[in-house]
């Protein structure tokens, strides 16, 4: 009897439809021995017994809700029934445990619930419900708390960090590809070749493989494009990828792992969220990061992946920096189930302070107003690394992405990919060359060029979504029937002008907060504390080729 | 009575040929196999064309089956789709030996690609492959190809792909028991008509010469063919999408194949269709205008009523070769796309062998 490479889900009543079983390689170390016999004994543990009659326990083979959901092999609803692990079911039960550990004056199985909303949500919100933006974030406050939330966050402020690290790591690996040649310095001078000008692009970009010829004959031996030829250094690695979404990241790490590399290391805004919650906030409280319990609202569902990641998930306290992540959906599904359908009657709260982007208004002198960094309805990375990068490097000041000031913004073939060019002012000799690639065929022509050496970028922006966060698959639906009335494009347009609506524009090192949590909380700009809570890492997943005789047609 | 006489028969391949496909202008045909290898056939002498030598060996491009090969409108590429989830694009080196060498490689499909399609323009390229996606693909310069779009709605692997004779319309077959016609609106493609009918897969799929019909083969053992009603046509067919032309079968073959057809070709030079398959018969049927009394035939008005063209099209049986590969299947059958030889049509089948035939009258 051989063990077979595929997994069957067997005790599932769901349908699994009779093409596709489940296609997640069980990995068997192969052993000397080819022959073997299965023995079952009395308590149901299986033991391959070999020839010279030596018996080993098998293990069973289990599935976890990482694997499933970075698979998608297969389409049943067993995975829906995985995902609701993380749901505001959970939320439920985690506030429900709350109010019995009060009752019974239990404080051991109290966790300080802390929810933290993504300025996605809010504009999505808004956008349904003809709020403004500040109104949806007060009304959100209030609504948590009325269920016994201790704290409502904005996500804009972890962002803050994220850009601010994002722009530092751009220019660090852009000064280090200099440095080892990956990249040629540009004529500052003026007096550029024309060839060079004219090229701009892709003749800048040299990397460190030999160039390919653009004939190779390949006869004999089968291609092998699965690896470049020499192995990228992340630390000068260009172009850089931006990293704050997930549903990119799981990809690359399933199908295009050479990719991984030229990834920035800069955590997302959701995952900086969590470290600061449970490691600063939390010991701020005298609280243990197992004793927080942390809710992102998220514009998709992606994000619920990436808080389960291994790398968030701290082995000494058994808990993941980020506990739960609910859509904008579902807490739309969450008002109907708390019988609050109609969010003009909700009631309105202050927003906490501690982490999140709110300023007495200069304007009104209101208590607040919200404020964040410039830039598009998927974080800004774009915007705020040219304008980083612009004066850090060649000390351009006053680069404005937003309103296209001192670089050129091009729309290239489709409106879900951009580029952004930064030149010698007089000359055109290219500075930085920046694009923002949105949707699986712009990120298939991305990695193809990067794969064969010829991306003339610098620094990609990538996003899994068309036309970006703003249009998540977890963002609400317009009201009525599903796009007659209001058409996916104007909804796109609706939501994404909610987005900055009345939100006060500050660069990221203009955040006073920002300049304190660096020197409290991580001991000041590079130290390892700040690499540990700040960076991350990916790995690609091993690709077992299915044994195709296995899986049904 | 017409029949099929065999011309000649290639023996080279050391697996399963699936596919034979002739150069647009060149009595020149490409084959493909499960040995992972694409050769290059032509006649030794253009005056007897029962003499064919095998000119070209293309291999070392893929790691598996070729499952389908295609030339480009001018002739000067060959596009290659493997199990091995690539696309391969070859050129021949002109100035040294001759021999094809591959120039590009698309990546992208997550596993088999099973068919390719240049557009008659040879501007776009689109592959399919069993992740049930169509994927369609810019040729730009510097043997570059850019991915426009990726199309995912069929709900199971996509056998085959075929482009307008004329038009950038796409027509996809699917196991998933449909036909998808696909066009773009300014570099956004969608899925403008989706044809229902076939009781079980959807093999093969070929264009009339017209354009306005499509024969499509399928499992269920018969042939359909498709017929195109623009908006305000005079069978008063409903087009339900804003300014979307609808398909309509208009003819179904049946009774004739007795097991799954794999492959069908709409002759360009004389019209005839040729089908074969896993009954290892090569069949080849005629179809033609229905007259007005033919039995059967819905009035003008029940037509209108059922919104349905009834009978448009008969098809008569013209020939057939039976035992054709043997009693190997035949995985492909593909008519000269000219007048010049038109009556020569080529089959490839599972005893590895490639037989060129020719229709007398």
């Amino acid at each position: 009897m051989a063990f077979s490479g595929a997994l069957t889900l067997s005790d599932l009543n769901d349908f699994i439809s009779p093409s596709q079983a489940c296609i997640k390689p069980v990995e068997v170390a192969k052993t000397a021995e080819t022959q073997g016999a299965i023995k079952v004994d009395n308590s149901g543990s299986y033991y391959e017994v070999s020839q010279d009659g030596s018996e080993t326990k098998l293990e069973t083979a289990t599935i976890s809700l990482n694997d499933c959901l970075a698979c998608s092999g297969c389409i049943t609803s067993a995975e829906s029934v995985l995902v609701t692990l993380q749901s505001q079911e959970e939320l439920y039960s985690i506030l429900k445990q709350n109010k019995i550990a009060i009752e019974t004056n239990d404080p051991s199985t109290h966790r300080t619930v802390v929810v933290s909303i993504s300025p996605q949500t809010r504009a999505s919100f808004a956008a349904k419900y003809q709020q403004t933006p500040l109104q949806v974030a007060r009304k959100l406050t209030w609504f948590f708390k009325s269920l016994g939330v201790h704290s409502v966050f904005d996500t804009s402020f972890s962002r803050d960090l994220a850009l601010l690290e994002t722009g530092r790591e751009f220019v660090d690996r852009y000064r280090k590809a200099i440095a080892k040649g990956v990249l040629k310095p540009p004529n500052m001078n003026g007096s550029a070749a024309p060839a060079d000008a004219a090229a701009g692009g892709s003749g800048d970009m040299e990397v460190d493989t030999p160039k390919p010829k653009k004939r190779i004959i390949r006869r004999g031996a089968a291609a092998t494009t699965d690896e470049p030829a020499v192995a990228v250094e992340t630390e000068s690695a260009m172009p850089m990828l931006a990293s704050a979404c997930p549903g990119w990241i799981c990809y690359a790490e399933k199908t295009h792992g050479y990719m991984l590399p030229y990834i920035s290391e800069t955590k997302s805004p959701q995952q900086i969220m969590g470290s600061m919650v449970k490691n600063h906030f939390g010991s701020q409280l005298n609280l243990n990061p197992d004793q927080i319990y942390h809710v992102c609202v998220m514009p998709c569902y992606d994000k619920k992946l990436e808080a389960s990641r291994s790398d968030f998930y701290s082995d000494l306290y058994k808990t993941r920096d980020v506990d739960c992540v609910i859509t904008s959906t579902e807490v739309e599904k969450m008002f109907s189930e708390q019988g609050q359908t109609d969010m003009s009657v909700f009631g309105e709260l202050d927003l906490d302070l501690g982490y999140n982007s709110v300023i007495k208004d200069p304007n009104t002198g209101a208590d607040q107003v919200l404020i964040g960094a410039s830039g598009n309805a998927s974080g800004g990375f774009l915007e705020y690394v040219m304008q980083y990068a612009a004066r850090e490097i060649f000390g351009i000041d006053g680069v404005d992405v937003d309103r296209a000031v001192g670089v050129e913004v091009k729309t290239v073939r489709n409106s879900d990919f951009r580029e952004v060019t930064l030149e010698v002012p007089g000359s055109g000799e290219v500075l930085l060359k920046f694009a923002a690639a949105y949707g699986f065929r712009n990120i298939q022509n991305l990695v193809r060029k990067v794969k064969t050496g010829k991306s003339p970028y610098h620094f990609v922006e990538v996003m899994a979504c068309p036309s970006g966060c703003i249009n998540g698959g977890g963002q609400l639906k317009p009201p009525g029937d599903n796009f007659v009335a209001v058409p996916l494009k104007d909804w796109i347009a609706q939501v994404d002008g909610q987005y900055r609506n009345g939100v006060l524009a500050r660069k990221p090192e203009e955040n006073p907060v920002l300049e304190q949590l660096y020197r409290e909380w991580l001991g000041g700009i590079d130290t390892p504390k700040a690499r540990e809570q700040l960076r991350t890492g990916y790995h690609a997943v091993e690709q077992n080729l299915v044994n195709p005789l296995a899986v049904k047609w | 009575m017409p029949h099929l006489e065999q011309l000649a028969e290639l023996v080279g391949h050391e697996d399963r040929v699936w596919c034979a496909t002739w150069h647009p202008t060149k009595p020149i045909l490409a084959t493909c196999s499960g040995d992972k290898t694409v050769r290059i056939w032509q006649a030794t002498n253009a005056q007897d064309p029962s003499k064919w030598q095998c000119t070209n060996v293309l291999e070392g491009g893929h790691k598996r089956t070729i499952r389908s090969v295609a030339w480009s409108p001018d002739g000067r590429q060959l596009a290659t789709g493997s199990f091995d989830a690539t696309t391969g694009i070859w050129e021949r080196d002109e100035d040294e030996s001759g021999d094809y060498e591959c120039v590009a490689t698309l990546e992208g499909h997550e596993n088999e690609t099973k068919s390719i399609a240049w557009s008659k323009s040879g501007a776009l390229l689109a592959t399919c492959s069993r992740d049930k996606s169509v994927w369609i693909w810019e040729v730009e310069e510097d043997n570059d190809f850019e991915c426009l779009s990726v199309l995912q709605e069929h709900t199971q692997d996509v056998k085959m792909v075929a482009w307008h004779p004329t038009e950038e319309l796409l027509a996809s077959a699917s196991y998933d028991d449909t036909i998808k016609i696909w066009k773009d609106d300014d570099d956004d493609w969608y899925c403008s008509d989706t044809l229902h009918g076939h009781e079980s897969t959807v093999w093969a799929i070929d264009f009339a010469p017209s354009g306005d019909e499509i024969v499509s083969a399928s499992a269920d053992q018969s042939l359909k063919i498709w017929k195109r009603f623009p908006p305000g046509n005079p069978f008063g067919i409903v087009t339900p999408r804003r300014g979307e032309p609808v398909w309509k079968c208009v003819a179904t073959v049946s009774g004739q194949h007795e097991r799954c057809i794999y492959s069908v070709s709409w002759s360009k030079a004389h019209g005839l269709i040729a089908s074969a398959g896993a009954d290892n018969t090569i069949r080849l049927f005629e179809a033609t205008e229905a007259r007005p009394e033919a039995e059967g035939r819905l009035t003008p008005e029940q037509q209108r009523a059922m919104n349905e063209p009834g009978v448009l099209v008969e098809t008569v049986a013209v020939a057939q070769v039976k035992e054709a590969h043997g009693t190997s299947d035949i995985n492909s059958v593909a008519w000269y796309p000219s007048e010049t030889h038109g009556d020569w049509l080529a089959s490839g089948g599972d005893d590895g062998s490639v037989r060129i035939w020719r229709l007398v009258q």
